[in-house]
């Protein structure tokens, strides 16, 4: 499903604050799998997300989505087929319009509906549906404004957004991070049961060593621009947060993931 | 006030309010502070006068609008694709206009429209006797609901949701396979356009189409917009979309109507742009008085059982 | 209850806007019927709307000469409504729409914009215009010239021929004239057409130095230095404003600048052969007069004035070096 192929960027080159921020970095995913990236800060894992997503291009390499290439592509027409959810919860969601309109645009930006339709009635009680399925009680407040929202509950507004049409890939940069541990374990059960049911292909960034673990199946860890662990399958299940510490020692060595909110 | 004094506010409150509705679009949705508006209107204006000039005023209508969104996507390109700052942008474009405006008008600074027929003497002549007098009142208030009508129903597509999206959450927006450079040209085209009609119906209205016309524009659109806004605050908990259009168009007649009770109350011309200032003044600090109030009722109330 | 006192009190808001004022509200006024001519009755004054375009010491002339005349041919009682239009359409609109309401028995317009809000208000209320240049031209009367609607009044062509006659006797061998003015003033935009057609007449050459608005009349002035003999303003309100400024660059440059409005010479142009603003306003109020005792606007002519006066700034031509003889 997606193919990176020794994919090189660096951020300011010739300055002094030139950052090779990937460094020949390769990484095949096939489709429905589930991967998780951990590393310290500066690692490049969210470079790696927004390198696939087209935030930027790239100085070397290729990047194929589904077989097409998709290097050039601006990120827009690549979000056709990719879902993102970033850190801040805020920044899934319109704030000014409501759940519904939200839905509806994704809803119809991602069916590839004609720009002046609307949505029919039919649509409507569907997309209810899909947000009563979220289990937040969120279908009573179809007309609230998102604004007036918790981070967490736009989180999982924009999960089910991004996922309302299944979409190719599905890329997750460290989404329940700003979330307090209630609502982060809620909106992580809800990622797992969407991609899972849907089996879509996730790409997934946390910080927190035992979620990397644990969830998905395949895990990844990244240090200056580089993959330097690639995990699957039995030697991945057996291997606990102090295998991890021992072998990889400076490249973990940092209190958010070891103390990671679970 | 006499009944025509107020009427004639009417009519000009309902012609303006496709200024304040277009000011929506591109102030309010899109966050874009567009400065085009002053040059735009008088766009509107000069190209429907040309055409009325010459027989044709429904077509001058049409092409009035159509020469706004022109300018509308002028901007847009400045802003979006040459990176320039979008109040810059639309001052560049206004400054262009004035040269373009003149042309338009056959290098003439005023085309009168004394003698040829308009789309409110067409109207006029359908209606039974006993209506003409409301004609203009009749048709400016069609149109400005039907102007309200088409816009509601717009915002409700996935094109006018995707328009709203963007000027609400950028980031967003290319992460939903949403072009804001796209939605962003639509929206000022279409904001543009609605002020270059207003401009062309206006033209119409008074029989004669000036270059200054345009002059101080986007200042009447504006406060007529936030009277809307705060007559609608005050009356809905959190108005919606069509709320926030049909409030517009009141905020422009209002605001009309203050100038008309003005004059008519003897006040000097020359100061009817102070009493306008301290009339749009009053109306966007009420709700702040409230709460100034309110507080002050809160402690009172609080030193009442401090003491007690 | 916050949203009943909220339309409670929109609702008195627009009551007592439409309550205030005083003015009887019937709408029955002569805009519904009746000929063009009004007769009243002797008891009851005579109310008549003015407008006036802008503030502007000629238009200002106009109107002091109007009320002037108007006392003297007994209507000393009239009651007039004097408004101000500050040169802003939408303004002038509501202005003529409250005549209009009011039921005034005549319009009088100062200027070519104020005189189209006027026609565009009303096809019953006698208007009479002052200082509209081109009446034609502006739609307010028929092709021919004559009053075919409510409106008659006076125009004040200028004299261009005359001009460049007196500037030719004051600063001879004019070879190529500047012409300073806004593009946007349709009263200078007709004048400029005039001698333009004069130049090509008389074989002289011209330029063109436009403005938008007085803040640019010293750099198009100091564009012209150089390249021209002698510069020309119309009626410009827009470079009336700047003329002590235009006067300062001109006179250092030696330059003479021959204007079209004795205000401008006051100001500190070279000469003008002008028309006369207080005798244009006292034809106005004749006219007006006329209509007000029973004529029918048909029949009274569009009056242009051709009684000129030579008007020279002695200081100026001091300055430029002028005989004195050539103009006393």
């Amino acid at each position: 499903m997606l193919t990176l192929e020794r994919v090189s960027k660096t951020f300011f080159p010739g300055t002094a604050n030139a950052k090779r921020a990937l460094d020949d970095l390769s990484l095949h995913l096939e489709a429905g799998e589930f991967v998780t990236v951990i590393g310290s800060n500066g690692a490049g894992k969210s470079t790696v997300l927004n390198a696939i997503a087209g935030t930027f291009l790239i100085d070397a390499g290729r990047i194929l989505l589904d077989g097409e290439d998709v290097t050039f592509q601006k990120d827009y027409r690549r979000s056709r087929v990719i879902g993102r959810l970033f850190q801040d919860p805020l920044s899934g969601t319109a704030p000014s319009m409501t759940i519904e309109e939200n839905l509806t645009l994704a809803y119809l930006r991602a069916s590839g509906r004609k720009p002046l339709l609307g949505l029919s009635r039919s649509d409507r009680a569907a997309l209810r549906d899909r947000v009563a399925a979220l289990g937040l009680g969120l279908e009573d407040r179809m007309g609230t404004r998102v604004g007036l929202l918790s981070g967490g509950q736009r989180q999982a507004l924009t999960l089910l957004m991004a996922t309302l049409v299944t979409p190719k890939l599905l890329l997750l940069d460290e989404h329940t991070a700003a979330l307090d541990p209630a609502t982060a374990q809620t909106v992580l059960a809800l990622t797992e049961r969407i991609v899972e049911e849907n089996r879509i292909t996730c790409l997934m960034v946390t910080h927190n060593m035992q979620s990397s673990l644990r969830l998905g199946d395949r895990t990844i860890m990244m240090d200056a621009g580089r993959i330097v662990l690639d995990v699957s399958g039995a030697e991945r299940s057996r291997m606990t947060v102090q295998d991890l510490l021992a072998r990889f020692g400076s490249a973990v060595d940092n209190d958010r993931m070891l103390l990671g909110r679970s | 006030m006499s009944l025509i004094l107020l009427r004639g506010a009417a009519e000009q409150g309902f012609l303006y309010a496709l200024v304040a509705l277009g000011l929506y679009l591109s102030f309010r949705t899109l966050n874009i502070a567009d400065m085009t508006t002053d040059g735009s209107f008088t766009l509107g204006a000069a190209c429907c006068a040309t055409f009325t000039l010459h027989g044709h005023p429904f077509l001058g209508v049409l092409v009035g609008a159509l020469a706004g969104a022109g300018a509308g996507f002028v901007s847009a390109v400045l802003q979006t694709r040459l990176k320039i700052q979008p109040i810059l942008a639309g001052i560049i474009t206004m400054t262009a206009l004035y040269s373009i405006n003149l042309k338009a008008m056959g290098n003439r600074s005023n085309v009168p429209l004394l003698r040829v027929p308009t789309v409110y003497s067409i109207f006029e002549s359908h209606l039974p006797g006993a209506l003409r007098p409301w004609s203009k009142l009749l048709l400016t208030g069609l149109i400005a609901a039907a102007v309200a009508a088409l816009l509601i129903g717009f915002l409700r597509t996935m094109l006018g949701l995707s328009i709203r999206a963007t000027g609400d959450n950028r980031t967003m927006v290319s992460a939903s396979s949403i072009d804001p450079v796209y939605t962003t040209t639509v929206g000022l085209c279409c904001a543009n356009a609605l002020i270059a009609l207003s401009g062309a119906l206006i033209a119409q209205y008074q029989l004669f189409s000036e270059i200054t016309m345009g002059v101080g524009m986007v200042v009447i659109g504006l406060a007529s917009l936030i009277i809307g806004e705060v007559f609608s605050d005050l009356l809905f908990k959190s108005p919606g979309v069509p709320a926030r259009i049909v409030f517009a168009i009141l905020g422009a007649v209002v605001y009309r109507v203050i100038i008309a009770a003005a004059l008519s109350a003897s006040v000097a011309a020359s100061d009817l742009k102070l009493v306008s200032a301290l009339i749009v003044a009053v109306s966007i600090s009420a709700p702040a008085v409230v709460d100034l109030l309110h507080v002050r009722k809160l402690r009172k109330e609080a030193d009442r059982h401090a003491d007690a | 209850m916050k949203k009943l006192f909220a339309i409670a009190l929109s609702l008195s808001m627009i009551l007592a806007l439409a309550a205030c004022g005083g003015a009887p509200a019937s709408s029955a006024a002569p805009a519904s019927s009746g000929p063009a001519s009004s007769v009243q009755p002797q008891e009851e004054p005579v109310r008549i709307g003015l407008l006036q375009l802008v503030e502007h010491p000629s238009l200002d002339e106009i109107r002091e000469a109007f009320m002037a005349e108007l006392e003297a041919a007994g209507y000393g009682d009239a009651v007039v409504d004097y408004q101000n239009g500050q040169a802003d359409a939408s303004l002038i609109n509501s202005i003529c729409q409250k005549f209009v309401g009011d039921g005034v028995d005549l319009i009088v317009a100062i200027a070519t914009p104020a005189a189209q809000g006027a026609a565009a208000a009303t096809t019953e209320i006698p208007i009479v215009f002052a200082a509209v240049t081109d009446p034609v031209g502006a739609g307010l009367v028929g092709a021919d010239g004559k009053p075919d609607r409510n409106c008659t009044g006076t125009s004040d062509a200028i004299a261009v021929e005359e001009i460049f006659a007196l500037a030719e006797k004051l600063t001879p061998g004019i070879q190529t004239y500047g012409f300073l003015y806004n593009l946007s003033e349709d009263n200078s935009v007709s004048v400029i057409a005039d001698a333009k057609a004069v130049c090509e007449a008389q074989n002289i050459a011209f330029t063109e130095a436009t403005v938008t608005n007085s803040g640019e009349v010293t750099t198009a002035a100091q564009s012209l230095l150089g390249k021209v003999d002698a510069i020309f303003c119309p009626i410009d309100n827009t470079v009336a404003y700047a003329m002590p400024n235009l006067a300062q660059i001109a006179n250092e440059a030696k330059m003479p600048v021959y204007v079209a409005a004795d205000s401008m010479v006051a100001d500190g142009g070279l000469a003008t052969v002008g028309v006369n603003y207080t005798q244009l306003g006292k034809q106005t109020a004749d006219m007006a007069v006329e209509i007000l005792n029973g004529a029918d606007v048909k029949d009274v002519p569009v009056q242009v004035l051709d009684e000129y006066s030579t008007v020279v700034n002695e200081e100026t031509a001091a300055a430029l070096g002028i005989d004195p003889a050539l103009y006393r």
